[in-house]
């Protein structure tokens, strides 16, 4: 709409300064990473303009990137299958109680809350061995001892154990959302489908999932994006290339190793991941629809 | 297309057996939703519950006893020691600070810019209503290395505002999408009543709008004073003294060098620290789930 008291002067007084405020915090840096991405700099001596070679290093020539990479696909897939799957399961047993749905939902959400600098020490304790943590007991007493290890030292349990921690913290703020789309679903809709005979499965599969599609993708896209630039609880519990992620591996090559031309190549590689999946995700479900 | 031709005709009455066959079944299915509900809210909370428990342990239970076990004894010595060990004060101070820093300007920016696309209108509203959403999903990791080069160079470095420019900046995009939803379901009616009365658009938006806006304000600042409570990547990389350190920054120095941390300390901090954000969950969560819920749906 158009208010018909505006003056060009108005519109500017109100946009100039979020404009500003999110070229300053934003943009800008985007831009200045892309330059940087060509420079190689370690930040004190002259930089110096290498054209592509940064891009070509990371793709061709950096083994610990593609390591790093790799892990971050896992890591992608782990908090998906825990946020989004969990989500979905969780979302679908509340419609199907009576009782208690708010005191769930809270406790459900509970996690979301803590800051993953405490969720690291916590999942640093339930990962040890010794004192013996939650996790390694548990194993012990559900006759499994023999899968007793220091989950955080162990080149193969690393990555799994550090990217549990992110999806369970954020499971549920997904299935609060998907919960929230699933209400919406009209009850005629689903009464009707019950009077047809429709079984649980079908009800979900053929109703209640296709009518929340739009904000399944809304969800994905949240999902997907926020697992691309996990850092947090990676960077914390983690020192070893076989739990790095790209994300830490950009913050250590810029802040420890102090390359920053390098690191800004890696930087503008997690922004382009992160549209190429925007793109992937659109292409994907609008398929889906048309079908 | 009718919900009957898909799933083949309306079912025929079932007999008496089949009716207790299903009630049966369906006692046992209840049960069985019951069981995976409790275990997955116990698998989300019980590490949490074990933090508060573990921070009243003495350290002597924590280094030798069952993680499981109800601690014999009680102790609140762990929080004195986590007071004596870090400024726990001065972590909180400076969280407030950032927290209502960044919030102010998150909402006010947020709303000044979807006042301009929604509400005054302009040409090219759309693209910068674009541009504005494309910073959803930009990831903060590219604003990390020249942000750091930026603020060393104009000594910015190592200051509240250091923190509270990207925390904004990358937080005000969501924040003018939902005020933009929000301002697209204000009749025009509304304003149009206003405009006769001789109101400009500055009037308009501070006897008008801003009222109207109150829940999303709600909304926006309850959603970002969490991430922004415990975010932790911009203050490890952009503060470096201790006095201006945050709750998730000063947690840190609870770790010892060569593993010689006192745990049961360092939970109790971490207890300490999380009280306020839970007790504010706690009071506001009806509100909180509302608006996270509303803001996602409406997407």
């Amino acid at each position: 709409m158009m208010l018909p008291s505006r003056s060009k002067k108005s519109v500017l007084i109100f946009l100039v300064p979020p404009l500003l405020f999110y070229g300053a915090g934003v943009l800008l840096p985007v831009v200045q990473s892309l330059v940087l991405s060509f420079f190689s700099w370690d930040g004190i001596s002259d930089m110096k303009f290498v054209g592509f070679s940064n891009y070509v290093q990371m793709l061709s020539n950096d083994s610990v990137f593609w390591q790093a990479f790799g892990n971050s696909m896992i890591y992608l897939v782990i908090c998906l299958t825990l946020q989004l799957g969990g989500a979905l399961l969780v979302a679908t047993l509340l419609l199907q109680i009576t009782k208690g749905r708010d005191l769930i939902k809270t406790l459900y959400l509970l996690p979301a809350v803590i800051s993953t600098v405490a969720i690291g020490f916590l999942f640093q304790r339930i990962y040890s061995v010794d004192p013996v943590g939650l996790l390694n007991r548990l194993l012990d007493v559900v006759g499994l001892s023999g899968l007793q290890q220091a989950w955080l030292s162990n080149p193969s349990t690393i990555l799994a154990a550090v990217s549990f921690p992110e999806g369970w913290r954020f499971s549920g703020l997904y299935m609060l959302i998907i919960y929230a789309a699933f209400m919406a679903v009209p009850t005629e809709l689903e009464e009707a489908a019950k009077l047809d005979g429709v079984n649980n499965w079908q009800m979900f599969s053929k109703i209640r999932f296709p009518y929340i599609r739009p904000v399944w993708i809304t969800t994905t896209i949240m999902a997907v994006t926020y697992a691309l630039r996990g850092f947090d609880i990676p960077y914390l519990l983690s020192n070893s290339r076989y739990g790095q992620l790209v994300t830490t591996y950009m913050y250590r090559t810029a802040f420890t190793n102090t390359n920053y031309g390098y690191a800004s190549a890696m930087a503008v590689f997690i922004v382009i991941e992160c549209l190429v999946a925007v793109g992937l995700i659109f292409v994907f479900m609008k398929r889906k629809v048309d079908e | 297309m009718s919900i009957a031709r898909i799933f083949g005709g309306p079912r025929t009455a079932s007999s008496a057996a089949d009716e207790y066959h299903r009630r049966k079944r369906l006692s046992v299915h209840g049960a069985i939703r019951w069981v995976i509900i409790a275990i997955l809210v116990i698998i989300q909370v019980y590490p949490l519950l074990w933090l508060f428990i573990t921070s009243l342990r003495t350290e002597h239970d924590f280094a030798s006893g069952d993680p499981f076990g109800i601690p014999k004894q009680f102790t609140l010595e762990n929080y004195a020691r986590a007071f004596e060990a870090g400024d726990l004060g001065v972590y909180i101070r400076n969280s407030l600070i950032v927290t209502f820093g960044a919030s102010f300007f998150i909402v006010l920016m947020g709303m000044m810019a979807a006042y301009a696309i929604n509400v005054l209108g302009f040409r090219g509203s759309k693209i910068v209503s674009g541009i504005f959403l494309l910073g959803i999903i930009v990831p903060v990791q590219i604003a990390l290395v020249p942000l750091f080069i930026d603020y060393s160079q104009i000594n910015l470095l190592d200051t509240y505002a250091s923190m509270i420019i990207p925390l904004a900046g990358f937080a005000v995009p969501m924040s003018v999408f939902l005020f933009s939803s929000f301002y697209n379901y204000i009749p025009k009616e509304t304003y149009e009543a206003a405009s006769l009365d001789g109101a400009g658009p500055y009037r308009i938006f501070w006897q008008i709008t801003l009222p109207l806006s109150l829940n999303t304000i709600v909304t926006v600042v309850l959603v970002n004073s969490i991430f922004i409570w415990n975010e932790f990547i911009f203050a490890n990389t952009f503060v470096l003294s201790d006095g201006l350190k945050t709750i998730p920054l000063g947690l840190q120095n609870y770790i010892g060098a060569m593993g010689n941390t006192d745990w049961t300390a360092t939970f109790a901090a971490v207890c300490v620290t999380i009280t306020p954000l839970m007790l504010i969950f706690m009071v506001l969560n009806k509100a909180m789930i509302q608006g996270l819920e509303g803001g996602a749906t409406k997407g």
